[in-house]
């Protein structure tokens, strides 16, 4: 009996300890359970495949936007003050500048460190140097990197064109020798570097703002070799956790980064718009961010209401569902579920480009213009962006300086399919036969894209022009478009820096294929002019040439103008910090999240749900 | 004497000839469903031919046929009266029966233009199936050995892929690819990644009923008289077998339809022009502003095509199989 009663207390010890551990494991659990949910997550939707994170080589805005929350470049834009002001990030303060405005010293700040990555020795992140910086820009020098940005330094910096040169002679990127002195670009010690240029340079600051020129740690370089792309190392305040091609990426805070505070100065309706309300407190607010691959909007617009993304932007299809079009403010629903609009002007231009360079469409000015008239592009706004956005005129969008705003008063981007018929019976007559199928690239394969296909198929066979749609990928679209192999392509930008020269010189002739000129476009006067004013610092003469360099672009036709962007974003209430930049990047930093407030959304659309029951 | 009265009574009793498939068609008049279907599936079809006549002489501008003439403003609701300025300036009261898509073109019209879409597609696809899985089928049925062995894999391999993963992958390939100087985009790329890739089922058919027929009386009597293997096989064994072909055929059309829709909705089909499946896709997104109608007039198209091609393929397949056959 005894026996058993030994057995029964050893059963019910084991029980107890059983049941106690596993009490401990769920309260465990349920800890971290509440940590995570205490976790700052930044969710953001990216809208296309990101290309490439080496940041010599980042073009396009996505790409970019990921990027810059890895590397700093030297300077930045003060985050809250209009109109943009570049403040110091990794430098010590504004660049010294030499009278004759050719030599640049700039000092660095010491105590910045890359973040930790197997690349350097024990896995810790040494500090910055201006070496760092010294070897970025000779990378993008370097001919066998095939940098895509090398046109922002052609001709810029003494020295370094025949640095250039020096490395053709050899195989392969790792193989140049680095420790060539270039005169014009030089690590006077560790903590000072000096740029000497061929010529004024008035734009250098705003080039030194972007990620573009941020510094590259070379062990990082020689440690991944090609793989250097998905493996960013930089000093920034986020590093890479996670990249799944297509899918997703994870950013986590980079736990080596200085101490930076927000800033407590801004524009005047920033303290009523709570952009004032964290002045002062240590950055970034996120431990993480995920940005998750959606290439359609209406998925992202469902997860966007569950609240399993924190913003988004607003698109034809969700439009009326998000904004009161009398007032351009959100609808009652979205208030109800306390979502809020930010609208704003973002200087971009979006375009049907033409391939100077097809034997159809390069010798043919009346085809181009005649395929100008053919779109009318009030309906596109009407149709695809809620008639919101504005009219492109011309090229320069507004907001930018040289913007010309008699510009509406010319007809670049009139709509007359008469006038498009006669002049495509010009066109005939120097094609020699009727004009064959043309072709045009759209990237992007989404609803949207194949809308945006069939208007321009039947604006275009309203005059009698075939058109064939090629819907590609963001990477396959930029690789084609960069080898000049599209006949006609779908495309836009916005200015990197507040300088209409930065988006002028897509047309100049030095600048074709990876460098930005995509049109292939070759005019000697406009490249003369540009010239003449990239040397220049802004004044009305200045203005003056811009916008004549505009006129004689616009006077060729290498693309139809569509539109220039409005941009309407919509934010959950938990989301704050969220000023828009039109050339600022690097603005994770700032935004914060409030998982409380994220926590109890479920629990308020039950309630709405039931409110409506 | 016995002998000679029961082959009396016999000859007696036989009844005037009737083929195969004099006797199926017979029986399929008396099926009005069945009959039903057909007169739907004749309508689809004539709707297709008149799509592709249109288009072949030049009468796009013909009303119906005419699909991307902007008909009225964006997203009208069926049925709903709008005011319309012309071309000529004149306003006029319209409806749309279906109303109309976000450029503002009839609903109805990039319906029935669907039709020459997905019966382009289907019929394509089931010539190339039928072209690549009759012959096989037959050869590796009746020589066997080295030959069935090597079918047999080929069949094999190609079933162990999923259907439509399979037809995606040959769509990719196929795509934007130039053969014999013809250019390979939307549905062209379409059904010849169909009929490449769906002519297992014909073939592993064709295959198994030749083995069962190839030591029947008729065979060993066509090679008693010194036929070769070749005129065997295309002129006794493939006509007796032809019924079969033509049940699978009516029953793997309905397939071949939705494949198209699958992929014109996940994008590899036709781009250009309007087809269900593309019309589907588009009018996923639009949903969401209540635009109902592009979504539910490809459905019903789609559907209506597909129960008739099923109805009526049961119904041949009742009246043609021996097995099968009820009065």
């Amino acid at each position: 009996m005894k026996k058993i009663f030994r057995i029964f207390n050893c059963l019910s010890v084991s029980a107890l300890i059983v049941g106690f551990g596993g009490l401990l494991f769920c309260i465990s659990c349920g800890k971290q359970d509440s940590d995570k949910e205490r976790q700052k997550v930044i969710r953001l939707p990216m809208l296309t495949k990101i290309q490439t994170l080496d940041c010599g080589n980042l073009t396009d805005v996505y790409s970019i936007s990921i990027a810059s929350q890895i590397f700093e470049p030297l300077y930045d834009y003060h985050y809250l003050k209009r109109p943009y002001e570049i403040v110091p990030l990794t430098a010590e303060g504004m660049p010294e500048i030499s009278e004759d405005h050719l030599v640049y010293t700039i000092r660095i700040k010491k105590g910045i460190y890359f973040q930790d990555d197997p690349c350097f020795p024990e896995g810790k992140g040494r500090e910055l140097k201006a070496d760092d910086f010294v070897y970025a820009i000779k990378r993008i020098a370097n001919i066998k990197f095939v940098s895509q940005r090398w046109v922002d330094w052609n001709g810029r910096v003494v020295g370094l064109d025949e640095f250039r040169e020096f490395t053709k002679s050899f195989d392969k990127e790792l193989d140049v020798d680095y420790s060539v002195e270039v005169e014009g670009l030089k690590a006077l010690n560790d903590y000072t570097l000096q740029l000497k240029l061929v010529k004024p340079w008035p734009q250098l600051q705003w080039n030194l703002a972007t990620v573009v020129t941020s510094p590259v740690a070379r062990e990082a370089v020689e440690y991944y070799d090609k793989e250097i792309m998905y493996h960013p190392v930089g000093t920034g305040p986020y590093k890479l956790k996670i990249w799944q091609q297509g899918f997703f990426i994870e950013l986590e805070r980079n736990e080596k980064w200085r101490t930076e505070v927000y800033p407590s100065e801004g524009e005047p309706a920033d303290l009523e718009q709570g952009y004032l309300a964290d002045a002062g407190k240590p950055i970034p607010f996120a431990d993480r961010a995920v940005y998750r691959v959606i290439e359609e909007f209406q998925p992202a617009w469902l997860m966007f209401l569950r609240g399993e993304l924190d913003v988004m932007q607003v698109f034809k299809d969700n439009f009326s569902q998000a904004v009161d079009p009398a007032t351009l403010t959100a609808t009652a629903e979205m208030k109800d579920r306390g979502i809020r609009l930010i609208i704003y002007d973002d200087p971009s231009i979006f375009w049907v480009g033409f391939n100077m360079q097809d034997p159809t469409l390069g010798k043919n000015p009346p085809l181009r213009k005649a395929i100008s008239r053919a779109i009318n592009r009030q309906a596109a706004v009407d149709l695809f962006f809620n008639g919101i956005h504005k009219i492109a005129y011309g090229y320069l969008p507004p907001g930018l300086e040289e913007y010309d705003p008699s510009i509406v008063h010319t007809d670049y981007s009139k709509y007359d399919p008469d006038e498009a018929r006669l002049l495509l019976r010009e066109a005939e007559a120097i094609h020699g036969s009727s004009i064959p199928s043309l072709t045009m690239a759209i990237p992007g394969t989404g609803n949207l894209d194949r809308q945006m296909g069939q208007f321009m198929q039947k604006y275009l066979a309203d005059v009698g022009l075939d058109l064939k749609i090629e819907y590609m990928d963001w990477p396959t679209y930029l690789d084609e478009l960069n080898k000049g192999k599209l006949q006609m392509f779908f495309s836009g930008a916005s200015p990197s820096i507040p300088d209409s020269l930065d988006m002028l010189l897509a047309f100049c002739s030095w600048n074709w294929g990876y460098g930005g000129n995509h049109f292939f476009y070759s005019n000697p006067e406009f490249d003369a002019l540009f010239r003449k004013a990239e040397v220049m610092f802004p004044s009305p003469q200045r203005t003056a040439i811009c916008r004549k360099l505009e006129r004689i672009m616009l006077e060729d036709y290498p693309a139809a103008f569509i539109n220039h962007r409005v941009a309407i974003t919509i934010v959950h209430d938990w989301y704050r910090n969220a000023k828009p930049s039109a050339f600022s990047y690097n603005t994770l930093k700032y935004r914060s999240v409030d998982p409380d407030k994220r926590n109890a959304y479920k629990d308020l659309l039950k309630e709405l749900k039931k409110k409506k029951k | 004497m016995n002998k000679i009265q029961s082959t009396n009574l016999i000859t007696e009793e036989i009844l005037p000839g009737r083929s195969l498939w004099a006797d199926g068609i017979r029986r399929l008049r008396k099926r009005p469903l069945a009959m039903i279907c057909f007169v739907i599936m004749i309508l689809y079809g004539g709707l297709a031919v008149f799509e592709f006549a249109a288009e072949l002489a030049g009468w796009e501008k013909a009303s119906v046929a005419h699909w991307n003439e902007i008909t009225g403003p964006s997203y009208q609701k069926p049925f709903a009266p709008y005011e319309w300025i012309k071309e000529d300036g004149s306003k006029q009261i319209r409806r749309e029966w279906f109303g109309t898509d976000f450029l503002g073109r009839s609903t109805f019209r990039r319906t029935l233009y669907g039709a020459k879409t997905s019966i382009t597609v289907a019929l394509c696809a089931s010539l190339i199936s039928l072209a690549i899985g009759v012959p096989l089928g037959a050869i590796a049925g009746y020589f066997r050995g080295w030959i069935d062995d090597l079918v047999l894999w080929v069949l094999s391999t190609l079933d162990t892929i999923p259907y439509i993963v399979l037809i995606m992958a040959f769509a990719v390939i196929l795509r934007e690819r130039t053969v014999f100087g013809l250019h390979l985009r939307g549905i062209t790329a379409v059904y010849l990644a169909m009929g490449l890739t769906s002519w297992v089922g014909i073939c592993r058919l064709i295959r198994g009923e030749i083995i069962k027929r190839k030591e029947s009386e008729y065979v060993l009597a066509a090679r008693a008289t010194g036929c070769s293997n070749r005129r065997i096989i295309f002129r006794h064994l493939l006509p007796n077998v032809f019924h079969i072909i033509i049940i699978n055929l009516s029953l793997r059309f309905v397939g071949f339809i939705h494949a198209e829709v699958i992929l014109s909705f996940l994008g590899l089909g036709e781009t250009d022009k309007p087809s269900w499946g593309a019309m589907i896709d588009s009018a996923r997104a639009e949903l969401a502003r209540d635009v109902w109608w592009e979504m539910t007039a490809a459905t019903a198209a789609i559907f209506l095509l597909s129960l008739a091609l099923n109805l009526f393929g049961d119904a041949l397949r009742d009246c043609l199989d021996p097995k099968l056959r009820v009065d």
